[in-house]
């Protein structure tokens, strides 16, 4: 097998070339128009440009449509390659939903790793008060590093539960557009190249980005722009084709109301990407401008008088945050879905108040909407924004807590166990209450005057991206495991994994709010040992080495289980949706004949109850 | 020891749920209260602030106990038994728990709306006493007072309210003295303000709280809250140093 036939490879070739390419069209479009040949910003920005169309081009995932240009059959393959290894379809372009979102799953829990080592890196350096090894200007590059590397892998760890769950939960052979969805895949990678190649030159904002300060730093800020910018077309074009997926490619008598609970918080999630994504891309790009060709966006400048006359710093924080904070949500909608899915398996109940727990899904993606402020209270925007934006967060209060409330009544009664994945999924309703129960200490703007910009905000956040994420998705990945696999994972190391994870980030939230009501910072790289924090923070760096080890251990549980765990059989958590009526491994055609839906997806404990049935050749 | 109902719908629960739910809130209140000490109670303008994160503490106690009471109550009595190999009890929802789970946090939220207006009043109000202007760039601040006083350290009279006007010359910072309580941007192009009554003599530390940059973590100034009479010593001082003509305000 030669390297070069896998995609991955030809891709970062495509790359390479491309990069050298665009490099090439900015020094000699400056030689022509006369000005200095190298300029290194201007280079980059062009270099990364070409580049990540060269990887496109590369790894194939533009193949199919430049031949529609010109007219060429482009058959839809099934199956793994005839004359390769089995696994090296996925390192390059295939269209089975299954194969793309393990590939949305793997990186993403890749980056997961990497996201979580920079954090393990400051950590270490905040142990105790002085600069010990991370100089002031490194510290910023990880501070900001971790931060976008994070969140890009929670957005491909959704994609991954997104694209391999929706079309096997609503019975459909396989997503709307497999093209698309490859493509929405694929440009990730090289995005995710560029937002690591960005660390050879630093940037220092923070994920934020605010400017001017974003308009002074190193090249870096450059390829982190155009890196998010991809992934931000990722991720509306992913969403699309899910919607699209969802509403148009369910099976008979699955209404809406009677998709699996998951399904609601995944349409709840994509209409929040299609349509609000859309406003980081444009954020960026206008930095990007900005810095490149000088357009006076954001940074003020004056006149003779000292009047402004140019940009205004404030009008990037409101667009930054039109998609930021709906962008949380895009983060934990998934995982309470995962929560209301299994919750009712693991306790033989019905998902209590069904209807309910759909639309607080969709009602938290609305409101969602309305609070971006709400980051902004100390900006100095307007007086009266502090308290129209205080109003609409605390609102986010009412869906949540049905969601809350709907839990509780769905374990009430019922006949619990407790393996891995329902210790993840009740680890995950501990943490996202810390997270949820000290938001609207945030929201109410007089408390967050205080609080803003400390580690009480940092503890907040991680709690509500842990409760609402990581701990759902570890639970997700331990529970469908089986499917994926056809082997179960060792189930003592997995236990071992939890109780491990979950008193440390117990500890590792309360003590970093802690260190924030004692007066500790944000993003700050050496603290005053006059603030008394020191203890704090050395329990927040133990904690968090605890975390990091806990993780390696699944990641040990994944790869040796694969080899020899035991065989889990079709449906070894006696499952009644649609994806555990069928083999394990999910087969590559998942359904060998269409599924028709005959009752409620969640009638656990009603004799006689059905929820799928298997259509007959005649039948229609 | 406690012989524990069958039934999920037994009143014996929710009673015993219920004493659980009291008992844990006032644990978990006095215990959030002594782990989250607030630094800010040294101005007119904290009071409020503290205030309300009390109040806070006490409904996130309350919430916190409700939701993991009622949780580990369930994991513990309606935990699978070894050989029952029974499904739950069959129930859907109950629309009026729905309802009412809807209906009482909304009114919460308007309380809370309502009190969270008049907390942002307080601590966002003040007289203009003194009048400082703090100018923030990267790494560092200066203060100019209205009558030509320019000084790298902040010196304000206890107990007078002062009235600190920001802006910065470079990128976005935040001035932020933890003991007073709020903070607020400096933003290059605008001029925002923060009002202050100090209520205690004292030196305390003005922090950058807006990332700023390389040496950000230590952008900081001394701030001194000293006696009337002692602020009049210093002002004249400083007069004198820096051949100030003054003029009246």
């Amino acid at each position: 097998m030669r390297l070069t036939s896998l995609g991955l490879v030809r891709g970062l070739i495509g790359y390479a070339v491309g990069l050298l390419l665009g490099m090439a069209v900015v020094v000699v479009s400056r030689l022509l128009m006369g000005m200095s040949v190298w300029e290194a910003e201007a280079a980059w920005v062009g270099g990364v440009f070409f580049a990540v169309i060269g990887f496109l081009g590369g790894v194939g995932a533009l193949s199919d449509w430049l031949k529609w240009t010109r007219g060429a059959e482009t058959p839809l393959l099934h199956g793994p390659p005839a004359d390769k290894p089995a696994w090296t379809r996925y390192f390059g372009v295939d269209y089975n939903h299954k194969v793309i979102g393990i590939q949305y799953g793997v990186t993403g829990l890749f980056l997961l790793l990497i996201g979580g080592s920079l954090a393990l890196v400051f950590r270490a350096e905040l142990a105790d008060s002085g600069i010990s090894f991370l100089q002031p200007g490194t510290y910023n590059t990880f501070l900001s590093m971790h931060a976008w590397v994070a969140l890009a892998a929670i957005l491909l760890g959704v994609g991954g539960m997104a694209n391999y769950l929706v079309p096997l939960m609503i019975g459909a052979a396989d997503m709307a557009f497999p093209r698309l969805n490859a493509f929405a895949y694929w440009i990730n990678v090289p995005a995710i190249l560029t937002l690591l190649l960005s660390m050879l030159f630093g940037w220092d904002s923070g994920w934020t980005a605010y400017p001017p300060l974003s308009l002074r730093g190193p090249v870096g800020y450059q390829l982190v722009f155009l890196s998010i910018f991809s992934i931000g077309l990722s991720s509306i074009l992913g969403s699309l084709n899910i919607i699209v997926t969802m509403l148009m490619m369910r099976p008979k008598g699955m209404s809406l109301f009677r998709m699996p609970i998951f399904c609601w918080a995944i349409l709840a999630t994509s209409l929040i990407q299609l349509t609000a994504t859309q406003l980081i891309g444009q954020a960026f790009l206008m930095l990007s401008f900005e810095r490149t060709l000088g357009m006076p966006f954001f940074n003020p400048l004056y006149n003779a008088a000292g009047e402004n006359i140019g940009g205004q710093p404030l009008l990037f924080q409101h667009l930054f945050w039109f998609y930021s904070h709906p962008a949380v949500y895009v983060f934990v909608l998934p995982g309470l879905g995962i929560i209301s899915e299994l919750l009712p398996v693991f306790s033989r109940k019905p998902l209590f108040g069904y209807r309910w727990v759909a639309l607080s899904s969709l009602a938290i993606a609305l409101v969602g909407f309305l609070v971006w402020g709400h980051h902004m209270f100390t900006s100095g925007y307007g007086e009266y924004l502090r308290v129209v934006f205080m109003i609409s967060t605390l609102l986010v209060a009412v869906p949540t807590g049905v969601k809350f409330f709907s839990w509780l009544g769905t374990l009430w009664g019922g006949r619990l166990t407790f393996p891995t994945p329902m210790l993840f999924t009740l680890g995950a309703i501990s943490v996202f209450l810390i997270g949820g129960l000290s938001g609207p200490i945030l929201a109410t703007t007089a408390t967050d005057l205080f609080l803003h910009d400390t580690y009480f905000v940092v503890g907040h956040f991680h709690a509500t991206i842990f409760g609402g994420f990581v701990f759902p998705f570890f639970a997700a990945i331990y529970y469908w495991y089986p499917k994926i696999t056809g082997r179960m994972y060792d189930e003592t190391m997995g236990k071992l994994h939890f109780w491990l994870m979950t008193p440390g980030f117990w500890l590792m939230s309360l003590a970093q709010m802690t260190a924030g009501t004692m007066g500790m910072r944000r993003r700050i790289a050496d603290y005053d040992p006059a603030l008394g924090v020191e203890n704090v923070h050395l329990l927040v760096t133990i904690a968090g080495f605890v975390i990091a080890f806990s993780i390696l251990i699944m990641i040990y549980n994944l790869f040796t289980s694969a080899e020899i765990g035991a065989t889990a059989g079709n449906n070894p958590w006696r499952s009644r949706s649609p994806e555990w009526q069928i083999p394990s491994p999910a087969p590559e055609h998942s359904y060998a004949r269409p599924i028709a839906v005959v009752g409620e997806p969640y009638d656990y404990g009603l004799a006689g109850s059905k929820y799928i049935a298997s259509m007959g050749a005649g039948d229609d | 020891m406690l012989k524990l109902p069958q039934s999920s719908t037994d009143r014996k629960h929710f009673v015993i749920v219920g004493a659980l739910v009291l008992v844990v809130t006032v644990l978990l209140g006095f215990a959030l209260l002594a782990i989250l000490p607030v630094k800010a109670q040294s101005s007119v303008q904290a009071e409020p602030i503290r205030w309300l994160f009390q109040l806070h503490i006490w409904l996130i106690a309350f919430l916190f106990a409700l939701v993991s009471v009622f949780m580990f109550y369930a994991l513990f009595v309606f935990r699978r038994r070894k050989h029952d190999t029974s499904e739950g009890e069959h129930f859907e929802g109950n629309t009026v728990l729905e309802i009412l789970w809807t209906v009482v946090p909304l009114v919460l939220v308007v309380i809370f709306s309502f009190i969270g207006l008049q907390t942002l009043q307080q601590t966002t109000s003040g007289g203009d006493d003194i009048r400082v202007e703090a100018v923030g760039f990267q790494w560092a601040w200066t203060f100019n007072y209205p009558n030509g006083v320019t000084s790298a350290e902040m010196v304000l009279p206890v107990n007078k309210p002062a009235l600190i006007s920001l802006t910065s010359t470079d990128v976005i910072h935040s001035f932020w003295v933890a003991e007073w309580g709020p903070k607020q941007d400096l933003v290059p192009g605008m001029r925002t303000q923060l009002h202050v009554t100090p209520t205690e003599v004292g030196e305390y530390k003005l922090n950058c709280a807006e990332l700023c940059g390389l040496t950000h973590w230590n952008m900081v100034a001394t701030v001194r809250v000293v006696p009337e009479a002692e602020y009049t010593a210093w002002m004249e001082q400083k007069i004198a140093e820096q051949n100030i003509e003054v003029v009246s305000r």
